[in-house]
């Protein structure tokens, strides 16, 4: 907590999981989206902050998408596919505080697991990468104990954004062309999603994912 | 330019089914495919003899393996197209999709063919990240293009799923990036095969295990291998016909490429023990749970579909033996099981098609009544069971043989055992959809020739290859020695 | 750290402690009713009402259910004592109160934790459907906030490297710079969630209703009287004082005598009791704000707190 460099990135990173575990608290959509937008931004701002630090072009540009794409575009994406109705995650698989619980084990896993690594990256960087693989397990948790599809998309997008933040953690991000492309999928992905997202609502109306069981053995 | 030549053909042929909205065009498309085969082939002789070809800017890069993936794809490609135009002039006719949808239908099915010849051409695993999470994106709608409500459940988990397990592949990349940074590498070229390759020695073995083990099981999702398997069933039984055969027959094994690539990495860094211990574990989970469902299926298509879990078992149990006779053997065996496994896809399209349902208990007697489906339909079980003289009758032997070399005879028991499981149980459900005696006023038209050709087309192939493997064996042999030197 | 403070001077201040606590509760749960009557418009009872309530409490005739046993009637007194306990050891003045090498924090939480389930005995032992309705509705919530505030006292423990209270508030004086880290405020955050659902108080549960379906609290004391009640009422007025204070030492710790000293205490004397003072303001001011929360939510809101909490120990863990 000596310099500036390292509070910043770990009040940034910090967001990012902060963010992750109120997903798991809220239940309804318009308010899980400005949670994804929150934490979008806060992703951006790790990424600038490594950036800058490293002084970094490629860096600081791919985090100018990041921000543009995960801040931004993807929440309204998302905000989209539901379609403006007011939504709410009544009745996940896993109420609200068992699921609190469990991402408070699985934060405590994320640390223990990530120890190798975090000492292979050292710094401030690398005692911030278990946040990053924190969110992406509590992106799992969201993605098996909630029942709307909103929010299975928005497990999802926690998951990447785990995986993102540490790889602006451990590698400064990958080369920029790549990262392009990783962006441009992500965005896709999400907009396929979300015409899914559509088709299922007028297929079935309003839908809980489970009550999907014509696909069995 | 050959390179870019093969990524640009199946675009073009897209680009025309977008532009002209015709037929023709859609024929135009499956020559495009045709062409890919033809350049595939020609790239495979150039780079066994002269050495790996490069393009882009080093971007793209095709050694003996890349080429040999070039040549499966090419060639089923070619057999999904073809079937392709019969699929949508019938869906149109009977009025089950509009001329629109068939026209996207085309697109995406090129861009799709494109997508999975970008992962196999790329120099660099982003780049063959990036390609592999677009094949994901561009088959979503193609898997849900009916829009029963089978299909848009099938497309959901198919994408939910398959998005997870990419994005743990990506993770696993970032962990063998971070490695290759560590040991020197320059960010530029850090994620480039060659240098990955070249520099093995020096990645950290803790991060590099940890990373090997994500990516197995993420591009493991995609493969259909164990724990991540679920959707393959579901995205296979409802995807149109030509669709099922690409995903079955080359997808899966275009996923398990991306695997092979890092095991060469993995191998040279840390030995052959890790990734032995690990592809052992998934292969033989994976063969017991495709063993244990087919046994109950009821199904056709998604019988197929947990025979595709299997053989992939069974690819991932050779490729953990890791000597250059086990990399060849699978190789072999994914070309034979992409040739096989596509013609038995697309003979069930039409099975369907012809008597309106999947379910195994709804076709009887299909020897007699449709002669030409049905000895297609069976032949091609008879080859994907694995009996001579088809090629996956050989390469199963070979793989047996290595495992067998390296000390993995248990393995293979293993493996024969859950193989006679499933072929007591695939012969159950064939016996009752191909014998029994038709009813006495059935006369029912056999399919167009132009139909039945590639189908025939499909097992000659399979069959030859299995008996003259010598035109590919200097093919094989180069590209079992990029994975396993 | 004992060899500074002379023992008359550690008595003296252990006596003001446990007096402060136990006429601060009353006058604190006046004072707080008289904020909230003030804000919604009306002129209220004087803040020192409660204390007339308790005497003339004490002075009724108490009635006992016919079921009862002894723990009906042991409750009041347990939550009395274990909280006076933690009035005496706690570090509400000094750092070094008589005892202070017993204030582990652990001891503190279960100390709170022994009042509460002795209530909620009391409360079961009547057989009433009220009592046993309260007391599982009590637990319901303190399954969670008890681990919460414990595992959030364990964030600060980290850097002061002791989970002894009064050496964490010295050691947090000693370097003011710890009060702004992340695990700090997120702890906090976590403790003041606590709080509200410890004390009863809105959006958890509402100190002033008699409504069946949503007293928590008061379903569990329905069956108390006189001398019982007063000392129900006592000891839950301290609990709130007690919790208040800790918060206060824990978080803003500026004021607690580091030094032996007339001076020092009356600084101290006076900072905790400022300090209580604005932050059962704030609490009231808080229960005005907001409305209840439907029962089924809140193990969602202690959840929550739980979950900041042990980000707030990794994070001291991790980022030191």
């Amino acid at each position: 907590m000596t310099s500036a460099y390292s509070s910043t990135l770990t009040l940034a990173a910090g967001a990012v999981l902060i963010c992750a575990v109120v997903v798991l608290w809220v239940t309804s959509v318009r308010s899980v989206l400005r949670v994804v937008a929150t934490q979008g931004f806060a992703l951006g701002c790790v990424a600038m902050t490594v950036g800058v630090h490293m002084g970094d072009a490629g860096l600081m540009a791919t985090a100018a998408v990041v921000l543009g794409v995960k801040g931004l575009a993807v929440p309204v994406l998302i905000g989209r596919a539901a379609g403006g109705a007011p939504d709410r995650e009544r009745r996940p698989l896993v109420n609200v505080p068992a699921s609190l619980v469990a991402s408070a084990a699985l934060i405590v896993v994320a640390f223990a697991a990530a120890r190798g690594v975090a000492t292979f990256v050292g710094a401030t960087n690398g005692a911030l990468v278990p946040v990053g693989i924190a969110t992406l397990l509590v992106g799992f948790l969201v993605l098996v104990s909630r029942r709307r599809p909103i929010f299975q998309m928005v497990g999802l997008l926690l998951v990447d954004n785990g995986v993102a933040l540490v790889a602006f953690l451990c590698t400064a991000g990958v080369p920029f062309l790549i990262e392009l492309g990783v962006s441009l999928d992500v965005l896709l992905g999400v907009v396929v999603l979300m015409v899914l997202a559509q088709r299922l609502r007028s297929e079935f109306g309003d839908l809980d994912l489970d009550e999907l069981r014509e696909l069995h053995d | 330019m050959v390179l870019e030549l093969i990524l640009a053909l199946p675009l073009l042929g897209g680009a025309a089914v977008a532009g002209w909205r015709d037929h023709a065009a859609r024929w135009l498309a499956v020559a495009t495919n045709g062409a890919t085969l033809a350049l595939g082939v020609w790239v495979a002789v150039r780079v066994v003899r002269n050495g790996p070809l490069t393009g882009a800017e080093g971007v793209l890069r095709a050694d003996a393996l890349s080429a040999f993936m070039v040549v499966v794809i090419g060639a089923i490609s070619l057999l999904a197209s073809w079937l392709g135009v019969r699929t949508m002039a019938l869906e149109v006719a009977g009025g089950r999709c509009s001329p629109r949808r068939a026209t996207a239908y085309g697109v995406l099915v090129q861009a799709f063919v494109a997508a999975m010849l970008l992962a196999v051409l790329a120099a660099n695993v982003g780049v063959l990240w990036v390609a592999v999470e677009a094949t994901t994106v561009v088959t979503v709608f193609l898997v849900g293009h009916r829009r029963t409500r089978g299909a848009l459940e099938a497309s959901w988990k198919y994408l939910v799923i398959c998005s997870v397990g990419i994005a743990l592949a990506f993770f696993g990349t970032v962990l063998v990036y971070l490695c290759a940074l560590r040991a020197g590498g320059h960010s530029a070229s850090a994620l480039d095969w060659t240098s990955l390759v070249a520099g093995a020695r020096h990645l950290d073995p803790s991060v590099l295990r940890l990373g090997f083990a994500l990516v197995v099981l993420g591009y493991g999702t995609k493969v259909g291998l164990v724990p991540l398997h679920s959707w393959l069933p579901d995205a296979h039984s409802q995807a149109p016909a030509p669709v099922s055969a690409l995903m079955s027959g080359v997808l899966l094994t275009v996923a398990f490429y991306a695997i092979l690539r890092f095991k060469a990495v993995t191998d040279a860094a840390l030995g052959p023990g890790f990734s032995r211990t690990l592809l052992v574990v998934v292969a033989l989970s994976s063969l017991a749970v495709a063993a244990s469902l087919l046994l109950t299926q009821r199904d056709y298509k998604r019988m197929l579909a947990y025979h595709s879990i299997e053989h992939m078992g069974l690819v991932a149990l050779g490729a953990a033996a890791g000597i250059p006779l086990a990399i060849a053997a699978v190789l072999l065996h994914i070309l034979g099981h992409g040739l096989a496994k596509s013609v038995l896809f697309l003979t069930s399209g039409e099975i369907m098609a012809a008597e309106g349902t999947s379910r195994i208990d709804g076709v009887h007697a299909l020897l007699a009544r449709r002669p030409t489906l049905g000895g297609v339909f069976g032949t091609g079980l008879v080859a994907l069971l694995g009996l001579p003289p088809f090629s996956l009758f050989s390469s199963e032997l070979l793989m047996a043989r290595a495992e067998f070399q390296v000390g993995l005879g248990w393995a293979a028991v293993a493996a024969l055992a859950a193989m006679v499981v499933i072929f007591v149980a695939v012969v159950g459900h064939a016996r009752h959809m191909l014998l029994g005696a038709p009813g006495p006023t059935e006369v029912l038209a056999p399919p167009p020739a132009w139909v039945a050709a590639p189908l025939v087309a499909g097992l000659v192939a399979c069959g030859l290859i299995g008996v003259f493997a010598w035109p590919l064996s200097g093919l094989l042999h180069a590209a079992a020695h990029v994975v396993a030197p | 750290m004992t060899g500074a403070w002379p023992l008359p001077a550690v008595a003296a201040i252990s006596v003001l402690q446990v007096l402060g606590v136990v006429a601060g509760g009353p006058l604190l749960v006046g004072l707080m009713r008289k904020v909230r009557c003030r804000l919604e418009g009306r002129v209220g009872p004087p803040v020192h009402q409660p204390l007339l309530d308790l005497r003339k409490l004490a002075r009724r005739e108490r009635t006992r259910p016919d079921q009862a046993s002894w723990i009906f009637s042991a409750a009041p007194v347990v939550l009395v004592a274990t909280t006076l306990v933690i009035a005496l050891v706690a570090p509400l003045l000094a750092t070094d109160p008589a005892f202070g090498w017993s204030a582990d924090l652990f001891a503190l939480v279960y100390l709170l934790l022994v009042g509460s389930v002795a209530l909620a005995l009391g409360a079961l032992d009547t057989g009433t459907a009220f009592g046993g309705m309260g007391a599982s509705r009590a637990m319901t919530i303190g399954a969670l906030s008890e681990p919460a505030l414990l595992v959030a006292v364990l964030a600060l423990s980290v850097p002061a490297r002791s989970s002894n209270v009064p050496t964490i508030v010295a050691r947090s004086l000693a370097h003011p710079a710890w009060l702004a880290t992340p695990q700090r405020l997120l702890s906090l955050v976590a403790f003041l969630i606590v709080i509200v659902a410890e004390s009863g108080r809105l959006p958890v549960d509402n100190p002033s209703t008699h409504l069946e379906l949503t007293m928590v609290h008061e379903a569990m004391v329905l069956e108390y009287s006189g001398a019982d009640l007063a000392l129900v009422k006592l000891g839950e007025s301290m609990r709130l004082v007690v919790l208040l204070a800790l918060f206060a030492d824990l978080f803003v710790p500026w004021g607690v005598a580091t030094a032996p000293g007339v001076g020092h205490v009356a600084v101290a004397v006076v900072a905790i009791a400022a300090k209580v003072t604005a932050l059962g303001i704030a609490l009231a001011v808080f229960e005005v704000a907001v409305a209840k929360l439907r029962l089924f939510r809140v193990p969602e809101l202690t959840a929550g707190a739980f979950v900041l909490a042990v980000l707030a120990v990794v994070s001291a863990l991790v980022v030191p």
